[in-house]
């Protein structure tokens, strides 16, 4: 089987799952310590609503014909040149979404469960993992996402204790009109909206995903999942530790699932996090193949065989890249890391620019 | 997925000298390759009228019973001109070359010379040395049938035919084995089985080289469509009716002659975790044992694995009231974690894998011996905790819930592979286990079909029989990876 081989297509399920698992990556357990206040789950609820009508701009992209043929597609509308420019320019958000999300969760592994190792060791296992996932082949890699969206949805089940006292204060939900109407520290806005990115790197798997009437259906199932999701862990958080602790800490979300209670064992935050490895494994394997893909249309080599080399050296530039950043750039003990602040810029921008460009794209051929 | 495939069969060196084949038959050419074969016996009878008539035949093979009654009574007292009006057999067959004449004598015929007409006839003697039908040793079950498959694949096929009686149940012979010549028949029922599956097995099978084949399972592994898997992708099972069941849902069922199991495909991960019973019995039930089942898989591969990772790295994961008992036990043992758990589960292997091997009074002895080593002796001794005994205990028998045999095993290949990542990486380490685990059965097909379906791909209305065992009434489909060409189960809705 080639990697990316596309002799089946898939349902309508996968898109729901990879959308939301892809949306709630690391800013699921980092969101609360930038929202805070109480009323941001109108925050949440209205980025929410803007998100979902993004998600309509990009359903038009899937629904058109240009998508059907994938990157044939893009070459239609752009020309190949064009094409190959935007692919190398989608290099970088690329590999920083693989580089920030894995070193994210490693801080958090370094953080909760093992204070003493090299962070490395746990860079490369998780690499690796991720790395074993994708060379499985797109098409394996997608369905993967049933089995990390299965191992890890659950999880958040576990909270609804926090929602009821003795744990839960109701007096931290209010205010939930805000006293005075200005608009709050931008960064929260910025973090809410990047965190709704990630389905953008959908078009790049359009091969992959069976032609799509009811797409816009399930665009927006996933979305109002991340909203609910989102809304769920901020109001828990919030009941959990109130306003003004939220604001002091950092992975709210990880530090909650230390005080869940199991008559068997205890920390199980320990198992939690370890599970929520499988969104990153994921993310890593399809996010590692659109790399891999990308290099090979810069090296006009799309039409041929894929090989061990170059997957293994798409691999290993990606790997050196998290060592390099990792080693000499990454700064675990700031609360406000740089990287995770250009992840979200760049998110941000990735999610709002993307859809809206491939539809001016498609209106300007008039195929809309 | 970079490896290059290499051809697996290698139909096209079909170098044998067509000549020696081809040759006519003859007694001097008989007596040539039946030389030094001291079962082997050419003797001569005349009949009624005078004619002389030679019977070659390999001893062994032949049921002499039948061969006096039907053959040496009819011929020695017969009237008329010729063979074939003197035996009355409807199995005598005109044979031409010494090909033909081989092949019909290591089957057990015997073969005829008729001078008369210079034509050399053959008769199919076959001693039929077979067990009789008895209840199924590795799938036992309460209720249902009892009957299990035996080594003759002829009585074999007559267990399923009796439970389909139906004409779109079909067989296809095979013969495989340069050396075994090993009959493997795949039954279907056409116009439900996918043609393309059928297709995919005929040309597996075809593709076949090789020497000899003594088991089924040495012929799923050349089908097999991923082989270094410790997964099997055939389903090895020696019930009838289990294989009924799966031609009724339209999968393929492969007999192999002179192995009592057959091989069901295409299967998924799941279809290894049921029993025929899970049909028989009240579906609350049914599925309440399934899940058992699937809960003591989870047990059998990472119980042990758990305790290295809490005694390791995560103390603080103990709850109080435990940890001083495992402090307690632990306090004087020599190894840490890892290596007190590794000696334990090899021994319990090492015991396991003697007590198949031995045997059956032997074996039980040895269990008994290893019961005291592993629960008394070995505590005393110092090697391992109390603990560990226990969680030791509860994982061997959680691995024998599992239906299948060969999972099983798989199942302490993967504890092993737990094990020694929890002992680096705790818990993560196992969760990184499960991953590589859970994606590698996501790349797994058996017979070009995902074998992880249902869940991956998602096939919905599949689960009704996937952790729980719906209420067959509410099972109106056919499994949806099988892609059968008649979807529902019920003749109102096809």
């Amino acid at each position: 089987m080639a990697t990316f081989a596309s002799s089946s297509t898939y349902s309508g399920v996968y898109v729901v799952f990879m959308v939301n698992r892809l949306q709630i990556l690391f800013t699921i357990l980092i969101l609360p310590m930038y929202l805070v206040h109480s009323y941001m789950i109108w925050g949440i609820i209205a980025i929410g609503i803007l998100s979902q009508l993004n998600l309509l701009i990009l359903s038009k992209w899937f629904s058109s014909d240009f998508a059907a043929k994938g990157y044939n597609g893009f070459v239609e509308l752009f020309g190949e040149r064009t094409v190959r420019l935007f692919v190398i320019a989608g290099l970088f958000p690329i590999l920083l979404n693989i580089v920030v999300n894995t070193l994210g969760y490693v801080q958090m592994v370094h953080t909760f469960i093992f204070p003493s190792m090299d962070n490395k060791w746990l860079i490369l296992s998780i690499f690796l993992v991720g790395c074993y996932v994708a060379a499985k082949g797109m098409a394996n890699t997608i369905r993967f996402v049933m089995i990390a969206f299965l191992s890890g949805a659950w999880i958040i089940l576990l909270f609804l204790p926090l929602f009821f006292p003795p744990e839960a204060s109701l007096y931290d939900l209010y205010p939930l009109v805000p006293t005075d109407w200005s608009i709050g520290p931008w960064k929260s806005w910025l973090a809410l909206w990047s965190s709704f990115s990630g389905p953008e790197y959908l078009i790049c798997l359009t091969t992959w995903l069976s032609p799509q009437q009811k797409i816009r259906k399930y665009l927006t199932l996933a979305n109002a999942i991340t909203v609910f999701e989102y809304v769920y862990l901020f109001v828990a958080s919030l009941l959990f530790f109130g306003p003004h602790y939220l604001n002091a800490i950092n992975f709210p979300v990880v530090h909650m699932g230390r005080y869940l209670q199991s008559p068997v064992i205890e920390r199980i935050d320990t198992i939690l996090l370890s599970i929520h490895m499988f969104n990153y494994v994921f993310a890593i394997a399809i996010l590692l193949l659109c790399f891999y893909g990308a290099v090979r249309i810069i090296l006009g080599r799309l039409h041929k065989q894929t090989t061990r080399t170059g997957y293994v050296s798409a691999c290993l530039v990606i790997l050196i890249c998290m060592f390099i950043v990792d080693k000499w750039f990454w700064n675990a003990t700031a609360r406000e890391n740089f990287w995770v602040t250009l992840q979200m810029w760049l998110g941000a921008f990735t999610y709002s620019l993307i859809p809206v460009f491939l539809l001016l794209a498609i209106k300007r051929k008039g195929a809309v | 997925m970079f490896w290059k495939k290499g051809k697996r069969g290698n139909n096209d060196r079909k170098d044998k000298p067509q000549n020696a084949t081809q040759t006519a038959v003859t007694l001097d050419g008989l007596r040539q390759f039946l030389a030094n074969m001291e079962d082997a016996e050419i003797i001569q009878r005349q009949t009624k009228t005078g004619q002389k008539i030679t019977l070659v035949y390999i001893r062994t093979l032949i049921d002499q019973e039948r061969l006096n009654e039907s053959v040496m009574e009819p011929l020695t007292h017969c009237s008329h001109d010729t063979i074939h009006e003197c035996i009355a057999t409807s199995r005598l067959t005109n044979i031409t070359t010494v090909a033909e004449a081989k092949k019909q004598l290591v089957q057990g015929s015997i073969l005829l010379n008729d001078l008369s007409q210079n034509k050399w006839w053959a008769v199919h003697l076959e001693n039929p040395l077979s067990r009789g039908i008895e209840s199924s040793a590795t799938e036992t079950i309460i209720y249902g049938a009892r009957d299990s498959f035996s080594e003759q694949i002829e009585k074999n096929i007559t267990l399923i035919r009796r439970r389909l009686p139906i004409t779109a149940l079909k067989t296809e012979k095979f013969t495989i084995g340069s050396l075994s010549q090993t009959t493997v028949v795949l039954m279907y029922i056409e116009g439900l089985t996918n043609p393309d599956h059928i297709s995919n097995a005929r040309s597996k099978l075809s593709a076949i080289d090789f020497d000899q084949f003594l088991d089924s399972s040495e012929v799923a592994f050349f089908m097999e469509d991923h082989i270094h898997s410790i997964f099997p992708q055939f389903q090895e099972t020696d019930r009838p009716d289990a294989c009924a069941y799966s031609l009724g849902l339209g999968k393929l069922i492969f007999l192999v002659d002179n192995t009592p199991y057959a091989l069901i495909a295409p299967i998924t991960f799941f279809n290894l975790f049921q029993s025929p019973e899970d049909y028989f019995l009240r579906w609350i039930v049914a599925s309440f044992f399934r899940c058992i089942r699937y809960l003591s898989f989870v047990l059998a591969v990472t119980l042990i694995p758990l305790y290295v990772a809490l005694t390791t790295h995560h103390y603080q994961m103990i709850p109080l009231e435990i940890i001083s008992v495992l402090l307690e036990s632990r306090s004087k043992l020599p190894f840490t974690p890892f290596w007190e758990a590794f000696l334990m589960l090899m021994t319990l292997e090492v015991i396991k894998e003697a007590s198949l091997r031995m045997p059956t009074k032997s074996g039980q002895t040895l269990g008994v011996i290893g019961g005291i080593v592993i629960g008394q002796a070995t505590v005393a001794a110092g090697f391992a905790s109390k603990v560990l005994i226990v969680l030791v205990g509860i994982s061997a028998i959680a691995s024998f819930l599992v239906p299948n045999y060969e999972v099983t095993k798989s199942s302490t290949l993967i504890q092993f592979f737990f094990l020694v990542l929890s002992a680096i990486l705790g818990v993560f380490g196992i969760a990184l286990g499960g991953i590589a685990v859970l994606a590698h059965l996501n790349g797994l097909t058996s017979l070009k079909q995902p074998y992880f379906a249902p869940v991956t791909p998602f096939y919905r209305k599949d689960w009704i029989d996937l952790f729980i065992r719906g209420p067959l009434l509410w099972m109106k489909t056919r499994p949806e990876y099988v892609s059968p060409l008649q979807k529902w189960r019920s003749n109102r809705r096809r």
